[in-house]
């Protein structure tokens, strides 16, 4: 080798932002299964400091009817973590009203004046009064930020899937370089990033009640998963004809057993329905739905009922791999998948069938790694 | 005059200690600010990003279980390199990773006018990280740290803990098992050749 043909020193490949997400949320997990989970410190020290402030201000909530008809109602200053035990609860950030769903994680920080939640999981209700001028206001989850300017909203976090409902007003959701406006009763899920999907008002769930006690468990709070999702009633089209589906989320780690995700083909064209940067106020157009959408749809929604209800999931799957058309192939892996997560007998026969059909498919290496992972454990 | 070691000495303690006392937001910083330096460490050390997230998770958590203990004697960065290399050591101790891969060219090289380059540079990475998997752990995190990934022999030994004397002996011994192994395949034996500056 001459000097001229010096290769240097190897290239490190960099981790996806995505990695670096789980490998943040695992060692938070990590650390909080090692000490009880409790407000940071500059929070508590508040709470010793102003519990009459914080007592006056749920007794105002109710006086002048604010939704927070009962429970605790604390202010919190920042760099704070928030973290909510069986029940739910509220807060104050600012100008800005939360409501955490039971079991949930924020950081609440700021960033160049800018108010910044970080949900680290579960999922919260916020209420933001118009800006008028003052700076927007940011939540972050996961890959997702969305970025608001007065409006109620919910944004539920399960482990890499991101949803996000308005109740009212305009949210821009920008999720891995593509931005999205969704409007008061949108759902936007990052199982499906470039789609909004309309649902009924009954459908919007509600913050839960606040119980009067942050440790006493109510029925509705242990009844409402962190990140469910309303169910859609009206299914728009996709903003691209060409657009596959989104990968289901991602196992946490240490999952060997897990296949890659599926991979399906991406489209060509960007997938932002509205500008970037500035929040806007267009929505996202519903158009009809063919046959294919619909399927698409379906297995969206399976992606999103996976970490919820993975059993009911994977009959969807099932029942999707029974038809016909493209989804056929995802849907049939999917269920393969899934099976073989959950200890399914039915696992090994699904990938063997996924195979035959599709040796060249575009799961088949995922299924053939899967495949003799099952027969070397069996 | 102002010191500028002691400022960010004087820095690094006060972040380390919010982040002790179990503050979320110090400990995002130190997570944000240190995770290119513990993932630069682990994958000089593995060769490959394969085990990559769960040997950072742990790096962190060790981090962070620690951060009481750290007194400014090195920098933070430095400290936290010093438990992600203890990481990986015990890792490739209790058993042998599995070599790297040999990836495909995606259609971006397809069109460099390095790609036979880069192609190269890949089968020698994924020959010499094969090579080490055989040789004995504290021998293949000197010789990546130091001769891979060109740093001082000084600070190899600070972030293993071992004299400079252990450190040259480790490397030299790596490389004699090296070229042992390479006896029989000319491209490592010439890449080895250039890692230890001479030329075949």
């Amino acid at each position: 080798m001459t000097r001229d043909e010096r290769l240097g020193t190897p290239p490190i490949e960099s981790l996806s932002d995505t990695s670096w997400s789980r490998i943040e949320r695992g060692v938070w997990a990590e650390l909080d299964a090692q000490v009880p989970e409790r407000p940071a410190r500059r929070a508590r020290r508040w709470w010793l400091a102003g519990g009459t402030l914080a007592a006056a201000a749920a007794i105002a909530a109710i006086v002048f009817g604010m939704r927070v008809n009962s429970g605790p109602l604390a202010l919190v200053d920042e760099p704070s973590r928030v973290v909510s035990g069986t029940a739910p609860s509220a807060v104050l950030f600012g100008d800005v009203h939360i409501t955490l769903d039971a079991d949930t994680a924020l950081v609440l920080n700021r960033e160049a004046s800018h108010p910044v939640v970080l949900i680290e999981r579960g999922a919260a209700w916020f209420t933001v009064a118009p800006r008028a001028g003052r700076p927007e206001f940011i939540v972050r989850a996961g890959d997702a930020s969305v970025r608001v300017v007065g409006t109620r909203f919910r944004v539920a976090r399960l482990e890499e899937l991101i949803s996000v409902v308005v109740d009212h007003g305009v949210v821009d959701v920008q999720f891995r370089g593509a931005a999205t406006a969704v409007g008061a009763r949108q759902l936007w899920s990052s199982a499906s990033p470039s789609h909004v999907t309309t649902i009924a008002s009954a459908a919007l769930p509600g913050p839960a009640p606040l119980s009067a006690s942050p440790a006493h468990r109510t029925e509705n709070a242990s009844a409402l998963p962190p990140a469910t999702v309303p169910a859609p009633v009206t299914v728009p089209a996709p903003a691209t004809p060409t657009l596959g589906p989104v990968p289901t989320p991602a196992p946490a780690r240490r999952t060997p057993q897990h296949p890659a995700r599926p991979h399906h083909p991406r489209p060509a064209a960007p997938l932002a329905a509205a500008p970037t940067d500035a929040p806007t106020t267009a929505i996202t157009p519903a158009k009809p739905a063919s046959h294919g959408d619909t399927d698409r749809v379906e297995y969206d929604r399976l992606a999103a009922l996976e970490p919820v209800h993975p059993e009911a999931a994977l009959n969807g799957y099932l029942a999707l791999a029974r038809g016909a058309g493209s989804w056929v192939e995802p849907a049939l892996f999917a269920a393969a998948r899934l099976a073989a997560d959950r200890g399914d007998s039915r696992a090994t026969k699904l990938l063997e069938r996924y195979l035959l059909r599709w040796p060249s498919g575009a799961n088949a290496a995922d299924a053939r790694r899967l495949l003799a992972r099952l027969k070397e454990t069996h | 005059m102002v010191d500028p070691v002691a400022i960010a000495r004087e820095r690094d303690l006060e972040l380390a200690g919010r982040a002790a006392s179990g503050e979320r937001a110090a400990q995002r910083q130190v997570f944000l600010e240190q995770r290119a330096h513990v993932h630069r460490a682990l994958y000089r050390i593995l060769g490959s990003n394969r085990e990559i997230e769960d040997l950072a998770q742990d790096a962190f958590v060790e981090i962070f279980r620690s951060l009481g203990s750290f007194r400014g004697n090195s920098s933070l960065g430095r400290w936290c390199q010093t438990i992600a290399v203890r990481i990986a050591y015990v890792t490739i101790s209790r058993r042998r990773p599995p070599t790297v891969d040999l990836a495909l060219v995606d259609d971006g090289l397809a069109n460099d006018v390095d790609v036979r380059r880069t192609v190269q540079m890949r089968e020698v990475a994924r020959r010499l990280y094969a090579a080490l998997d055989r040789i004995e752990p504290k021998q293949r995190i000197a010789f990546a740290l130091a001769a891979i990934d060109g740093r001082p022999m000084a600070e190899v030994a600070q972030l293993t803990g071992s004299t400079m004397f252990a450190i040259k002996t480790r490397i030299w011994r790596a490389r004699r098992e090296l070229m042992r192994h390479a006896a029989r395949d000319a491209v490592l034996s010439a890449y080895l050749q250039e890692l230890s500056g001479g030329e075949s």
